[in-house]
Order: structure tokens, then C-alpha cells, then sequence
């Protein structure tokens, strides 16, 4: 494969809603091919903000930002959002859930069927194939969201808190699966959270974002070996890392 | 325990209150022309038993014309408003102030327009159905969950499959609410227009019948045309609830689920 400079690059970006104030100011940032990166910060820092304005469903008030060389519009069928509810189609069954970016691309059944079987065996959702999502649980849910975002295998999958209304057991749990489906897919990812413990154990990159403070505050690279599993987050390292991100955190909170 | 709640208690209620109309009546010696007994009312609505149920069925091929074309025109007024703001902001008011108007104004409107028949009874009860369809379901048209249209975008879907795929599904617990509404509104809409439309040759539905024995101080017969209009209503519901149930009734959080 051809070696870019750098998959996703943001270029001095700035965003501000009319004439409010500036949520994200003068932000750059350059992320490779195969990074995890959690964009992390105090509410009203804008990681929100910033994860639409990539996935282009709000455009940027200056700055550019290209994606694989090209403007992120153009490559939003890469691109795959999960947002901070499951946001499945209540109407819909699970397997019709999975399918909908399939049947939005106007594929055949006969595809659409293919994938949604090998995305149910992923998530080991198979026996409640039939079941609406009034009948699942909340990690359950999350599941089915995660695999309709895998559906079109998209080279970026862009993370709003998904897993932030859940238990923290279920949250471990959904994270090391996470963690699994990226060994085999191989996307880049942009998560946004609130828990350090879960930017740490997920990412390759932690980006604290502060409120009113221009650019990335502090970009901390997580130098734990993947693949990770339960076991890390018992490691010293890993601690050490967490302590570390979250007294920046603080000092970001503070200013 | 849930027999006795569902049916033993509303019988108990309507046998007291029948019970205290016979009290009431027997009791003071109240003329019987004027308080009839719910046997006289029964016997009267026997007796009489043609000529109100050709009235039931001309009331209810008015409300039921008026009706579906409220549902139909509604929906796609409906789909339409949604669509454009511009042409939302252009029309929403106007459907509002129809609303607005008293059915004493519009009926005799109508009559003048569309002559003593039929028609004219569908009109009104037109008129009277199709603000609740479009006020509901446009309400659930627009107000279409902001992430699921994110996701359809991310995905670059189209407007007619944004519309067709996701809003048009999502309003639909809207459309039904509004059906819902309209339901009990159309029977009485008929009746208020034969009310003005009159009998035009035909049979003349209930509201005419009531004029009829209103004049001639047949109080039983109005009681049992009363009855008969009751009932209609109630059919009228109860096909929408049947709808409601029949599409709702495995996603939605409306009704109640026994599984799981």
C-alpha cells in the first residue's frame, strides 16, 4: 500500500454556531492510518463538535479537513458514525437494523443477507435476529448499532460516547470486544468519552481538548502493546497511564 | 380480578345510573314523553328499526367517505409540509384556521355549494377530520429523531429515502393518534352536516332523523338515535384501534408487551 503523510489531517480548524462563540479554535492535528484516538475533555470542549465536523455532518466555520487526500464529504461512505444512543430504527427487527446502510446503498437482498449473517456471528447476536430493539438490552443494543456501523466496512468509524449510558461491566466487556472486531477490520477510530480509564485501555492517542482553549491540549501517546485484554487494565503501566491522563485532565479542567 | 376491573365495573356504573333514571322517573311521576324509560327507548328504537338503520348507514358512508379522503389527502398534505418549509410556513396557518371555524358555518357552506345530498355530508365531515390527521402526523414527521437523520446522511441517503425509509415509519404512532382523533370526529361531523343537509330524497341519515323526531316530540326515538349514532362511533374507533394495534403492536412502546 501506498505510504501517505497522514490519513486524517485536520488543518487549523475553528467552529463556532452564528455568531456564538468558538467551540474548537485553531485546531490542528495529523492521525495515521490504524490509530485509535479518544478526543476526551470537560463538556463544552467541543470533542463532540469535533467528531461532526470530520464525519461532515456539520461543516467547518474555517480550516480544512481531508480525509485520504480528499475533502471529508467525499469520503463519508468510508466513514461510519455510532452515536451516543444505539439510534436503531424501533420498527425494525435486529437483522433488518443491520442491514439499513446496506439497503440505503441499493444493494441486492441476496448481499444484504450475506453481510448481516457475518456481522450477527461478530457481534454473537444471532439468536435475537428476529427481536426488536424494544426486547434488548441496553449492551445489546449498543451491539446491533456497532455492527450496522461495520456493515459498509468503513475505513473510519467516529465514536460519540457510545458506550456512556452502560454499566461499567458491560462497558469493559463491549470495549475488549471493540478492541477484538479492530484487530480483524482494522479501521481508524475517533472515540469520544468521558472515562479516562476506557480512552486509555482503547487508544493508541489520547487528545485532551479544554473549554476555550485553543487547539489540542495535550496529546498523549499510549504506548501499551495491543492486542490488550482484560489483564492490562490490571498492569502497572497501564495505571500509570491513567494516573498521567487524568491529572492532565485535571489541569485542563482548571485553567 | 382484571374481568371484574374490565367489564364488572363499567356494567355496575350503567346499571346504577339506569337504575336511578327509573328511581328519578317512577319516583316524581316525570311526564314519560319526556323522560322515556330505557325499555320505551329500546321498544321505539325497535319499532322504528328501518328507518334508523338505513339512517346509521347513510351517517356512516358520509363519515366514512369523509373520512378515508381526510386520511389520504392528510397524509400526503401531510408528507408535503414536511418536506418544506416553505410550504409548511405558507400553509399551516390556513388548515389552523379551518379548524378554527364553527361546523354551524361550514355546514350550511357546504349545503349551498354542494346541494342537500350526500356530498355535502362528506365535505363536512372532510372538513372536520382532516386538521388532527395533518396536525399529528406532520408533527411526527418533523420532529423525526436528529441522530437517525444523521445516520441516514452519513450513509448518503437520498431525500425520498430519508422521507419514505425514516420519517414516514417514525411518524406513523403520529398518523395513528391522529386517525384516532378524527375517528370519533367524522360520525359526529355527518350527523352535523344532515343536520343541515337534510334529507334530499334519500333516507336522511341519523342528524336528520333527529330534526324529525325532535319536531314531532318523539323523545324515545331521539334517545334511540342517539344510541344508534353512539354506536356508529364506536365503530368507527374501534376499526382505528384495530389498525393501531395490528402496526404497532411489535415495536412500538404504545402497547404493552407480554413477552419476554
Amino acid at each position: 500500500m501506498e505510504r501517505r503523510s497522514s490519513f486524517v489531517s485536520l488543518k487549523n480548524i475553528g467552529k463556532r454556531y452564528g455568531q456564538g462563540p468558538w467551540v474548537l479554535d485553531d485546531l490542528s492535528c495529523e492521525i495515521d492510518q490504524g490509530e485509535f484516538v479518544s478526543l476526551i475533555g470537560p463538556s463544552g470542549c467541543g470533542k463532540s463538535t469535533l467528531l461532526k465536523l470530520i464525519a461532515s455532518l456539520s461543516p467547518p466555520s474555517k480550516g480544512e479537513i481531508e480525509i485520504e487526500g480528499s475533502p471529508s464529504e467525499m469520503a463519508r461512505e468510508h466513514m461510519a458514525f455510532i452515536f451516543q444512543e444505539a439510534t436503531l430504527l424501533p420498527w425494525l427487527n435486529v437483522w433488518r437494523n443491520i442491514e439499513v446502510p446496506l439497503r440505503l446503498k441499493g444493494l441486492p437482498q441476496e448481499e444484504r443477507n450475506q453481510v448481516s449473517q457475518k456481522l450477527l456471528k461478530l457481534i454473537r447476536l444471532e439468536h435475537v435476529r428476529e427481536h426488536y430493539p424494544r426486547q434488548l438490552s441496553g449492551g445489546m443494543k449498543m451491539r446491533v448499532s456497532l455492527a450496522r456501523a461495520l456493515a459498509l466496512s468503513p475505513h473510519i468509524l467516529l465514536m460519540d460516547e457510545p458506550f456512556g449510558a452502560l454499566d461499567e461491566m458491560t462497558r469493559n466487556h463491549l470495549n475488549e470486544e471493540l478492541l477484538a472486531l479492530r484487530e480483524v477490520e482494522g479501521w481508524t477510530a475517533f472515540f469520544v468519552t468521558h472515562s479516562v480509564a476506557e480512552a486509555v485501555f482503547l487508544s493508541s492517542r489520547v487528545l485532551i481538548l479544554g473549554v476555550g482553549v485553543a487547539g489540542v491540549h495535550e496529546d498523549i501517546a499510549i504506548n501499551l502493546p495491543y492486542p490488550r485484554s482484560a489483564e492490562t487494565r490490571e498492569s502497572e503501566q497501564y495505571q500509570l497511564l491513567v494516573r498521567e491522563v487524568s491529572r492532565k485532565l485535571r489541569a485542563v479542567e482548571s485553567l | 380480578m382484571s374481568f371484574y376491573r374490565k367489564i364488572g365495573l363499567p356494567l355496575i356504573t350503567g346499571l346504577f345510573l339506569i337504575g336511578a333514571w327509573y328511581g328519578f322517573v317512577l319516583w316524581t311521576n316525570a311526564p314519560s314523553w319526556k323522560f322515556p324509560l330505557l325499555h320505551e327507548v329500546l321498544m321505539a328504537g325497535y319499532r322504528e328499526r328501518t328507518v334508523l338503520f338505513e339512517g346509521a348507514l347513510e351517517t356512516l358512508s358520509g363519515a366514512f367517505f369523509g373520512f378515508s379522503s381526510a386520511v389520504g389527502l392528510g397524509f400526503c398534505f401531510s408528507v408535503m409540509m414536511a418536506a418544506s418549509v416553505s410550504f409548511r410556513r405558507a400553509f399551516y396557518p390556513y388548515v389552523l384556521a379551518l379548524q378554527m371555524i364553527p361546523v354551524i358555518v361550514l355546514a350550511p357552506v357546504c349545503v349551498l355549494y354542494f346541494g342537500t345530498s350526500v356530498l355535502s355530508v362528506t365535505a363536512i365531515a372532510f372538513l372536520i377530520s382532516f386538521f388532527p390527521i395533518v396536525a399529528n402526523t406532520t408533527q411526527g414527521l418533523i420532529s423525526t429523531d436528529q441522530n437517525l437523520v444523521d445516520l441516514f446522511k452519513m450513509c448518503n441517503a437520498s431525500r425520498i429515502q430519508e422521507v419514505a425509509l425514516l420519517r414516514v415509519p417514525y411518524a406513523l404512532p403520529h398518523f395513528l393518534t391522529g386517525m384516532r382523533i378524527s375517528a370519533t370526529l367524522a360520525p359526529i361531523g355527518a350527523i352535523a352536516g344532515e343536520f343541515y343537509a337534510g334529507s334530499a330524497g334519500g333516507a336522511g341519515g341519523l342528524g336528520f332523523l333527529a330534526i324529525v323526531y325532535n319536531a314531532r316530540s318523539q323523545v324515545a326515538e331521539l334517545y334511540a338515535t342517539g344510541f344508534i349514532a353512539c354506536f356508529c362511533g364506536f365503530i368507527f374507533v374501534s376499526v382505528v384501534l384495530v389498525l393501531n394495534w395490528w402496526l404497532l403492536h411489535k415495536w412500538h412502546d404504545s402497547i404493552e408487551r407480554k413477552d419476554l
